[in-house]
């Protein structure tokens, strides 16, 4: 105990404080432009939040940017782990290829993105051009299709390494049940289906939580790709509250939208994270 | 796998690898396109092979500054997370307590917390004490958001690690905290080693904070490549070449550690 309490104490000084802090903040009125200080308004700025149809707008926009693009990396990633499993030749360097959305910087992903869509000029284009169309749309320039390159981006930055994580929990399942269900006739898809799913369904549970939770990562790449327009189409709640703290110079409203977020994300997600905490310390021998 | 399923596979994962690869290569062959070929009309995959990026970025003072700044941050980064990040990581692995499930709760959900909350805080108080713009200041909300995320990896690491190897040191008259340092941190030394990796990734790529936190001398690569994207048009030719160079040091990391990547990276993820 004593060897973790002086970096415990760091630590929540340094991570609990901040999060007690931005509760804090978002109960003042805060004017960084003047000199006068701070004025308490208590829950006045968690009320004005309800009748914003602008921060509205970014509770749908959390919503889609959540769910489509998760319940698309879950499904693909699960299929291409499936596929990746049959170790069909030719694939073996498909894991190495997965690794690298991953780790691309996020602000690089959405300018390969950017420069892959550029109308006119950009690989899509030509990607188009070789089945002998012609295409020169500004996709970001609509309101549906820049949501829909936002959500493509998320699958491209996130789908890969979900199916790797699939791939791992899907090889320490044994062989002996596929080879039970393939004498029953079972085909390759209904073997997974009837065995594999069910075998990995907390593993699925997981990853789906974590997704969740990193869902809005994708920050950088709507920072870049479209700055949440047009219209608003695209910008999700952390963009909202980063527009209001550091472009209007509302840091009380930021706040309070952003703490709202954390309470609602926290409320929903908690009891994973707590199950997986409690798995985590079962499995630890002392 | 029967041939109908064969063929449906292969149709899917070509199908994906364009999908995941195309943009990369578009980022790869514009990097080493002249301007002309950039905006052929129609496009073209490969034009004229030339270097002008690459020299151009290279020789960019303030892009290179921040290139640099990156690498400072990120080393920075590695040596202060994992500072606070190993002896809180072993304390937990070894801790027989009924606080152990509500502090290993605590570090997940500290580490799902979305990156703004923290945000607003630090720059209220870096602004007072004149940390905006430092990389000490980057340096100092990297760590508290790699932090728990370094805990959480290498706790798996000690778990493996047999205690009785620990038990038998300290019979031969080790102390705890030498059975830690001489046994316990050289045998989690792949996990140290991953751990470390990916931190460094992270704090490579990281992008709120780095936009947030600082305006000119401790710009990091991953912002001052949107330079490139000016009033007066976008210079694609300069921001693929960047990108490559800023992309390059963390692909060759993650094939590194690849055998450990998905399992360090998941962070929690067992299933």
């Amino acid at each position: 105990m004593t060897l973790i309490l002086p970096t415990f104490l760091t630590l929540v000084a340094i991570t609990v404080l901040p999060i007690l802090i931005t509760f804090g903040i978002s109960l003042f009125y805060i004017k960084l432009t003047s000199t006068a200080g701070p004025v308490f308004i208590g829950l006045e700025n968690y009320f004005e939040l309800f009748t914003d149809d602008r921060f509205l707008n970014s509770l749908v926009v959390t919503v889609e940017l959540i769910f489509i693009p998760v319940a698309l990396q879950i499904v693909i990633g699960l299929l291409l782990a499936m596929i990746l499993k049959e170790k069909l030749p030719g694939m073996g360097w498909m894991r190495i290829a997965f690794l690298l959305p991953a780790v691309i910087p996020p602000a690089v992903s959405g300018l390969v993105w950017k420069l892959f869509i550029v109308p006119g000029a950009g690989g899509l284009t030509y990607g188009a051009s070789l089945f002998g169309m012609n295409l020169s749309l500004d996709l970001l320039s609509m309101p549906s299709s820049a949501l829909a390159v936002v959500i493509a981006t998320s699958v491209w930055v996130g789908t890969p390494f979900v199916a790797l994580l699939m791939l791992s929990a899907l090889e320490s399942i044994g062989e002996e049940q596929y080879e039970a269900a393939r004498i029953d006739g079972a085909n390759w898809f209904q073997r997974h289906w009837y065995i594999s799913i069910p075998e990995m369904l907390p593993v699925v549970v997981t990853v789906t939580v974590f997704r969740i939770l990193e869902a809005l990562a994708i920050f950088p790449i709507i920072f870049v790709l479209t700055g949440g327009g047009p219209a608003g189409s695209t910008e999700p709640i952390n963009y909202y509250a980063y527009v209001n703290g550091f472009e209007y110079l509302r840091v009380d409203y930021a706040a309070t939208i952003i703490f709202f977020f954390f309470v609602a994300m926290m409320g929903a997600t908690a009891p994973f994270l707590i199950n997986i905490a409690r798995r985590e310390g079962r499995e630890a021998r002392s | 796998m029967k041939p109908g399923e064969k063929l449906f596979a292969y149709v899917v994962a070509t199908i994906f690898i364009v999908f995941l690869v195309a943009p990369v290569v578009w980022l790869l062959s514009t990097s080493f396109k002249g301007q002309l070929d950039i905006f052929a009309k129609p496009p073209i995959l490969i034009g004229d092979f030339t270097l002008e990026n690459y020299r151009e970025v290279l020789t960019d003072r303030r892009f290179m500054g921040s290139f640099l700044n990156s690498v400072i941050i990120s080393s920075l980064t590695v040596v202060f997370s994992m500072l606070l990040a190993l002896p809180a990581a072993y304390g937990l692995s070894r801790l027989r307590s009924p606080a152990k499930i509500p502090l290993l709760s605590w570090v997940l959900l500290v580490r799902a917390a979305p990156g703004m909350i923290y945000v607003i805080p630090y720059f209220m108080v870096f602004n007072e004490v004149g940390l905006i713009d430092t990389r000490v200041g980057l340096v100092l909300i990297n760590t508290v958001f790699t932090a728990p995320l370094a805990i959480w990896i290498l706790i798996s690491f000690f778990d493996g690690i047999p205690y009785e190897i620990e038990e038998a040191a300290r019979v031969d008259g080790a102390t705890r905290f030498q059975a830690f340092t001489k046994v316990a941190i050289p045998m989690a030394a792949p996990g140290i080693a991953s751990a470390a990796i990916l931190v460094f990734i992270f704090s490579w790529n990281e992008f709120l904070f780095a936009l947030t936190m600082t305006r000119f001398e401790a710009k990091t690569a991953a912002i001052a490549i949107l330079n490139y994207m000016g009033y007066e048009g976008t210079e694609w030719g300069k921001i693929a070449a960047a990108g490559i160079l800023i992309l390059l040091p963390v692909a060759i990391f993650a094939i590194g550690i690849r055998k450990y990547f998905v399992q360090t990276a998941a962070g929690g993820v067992k299933g």
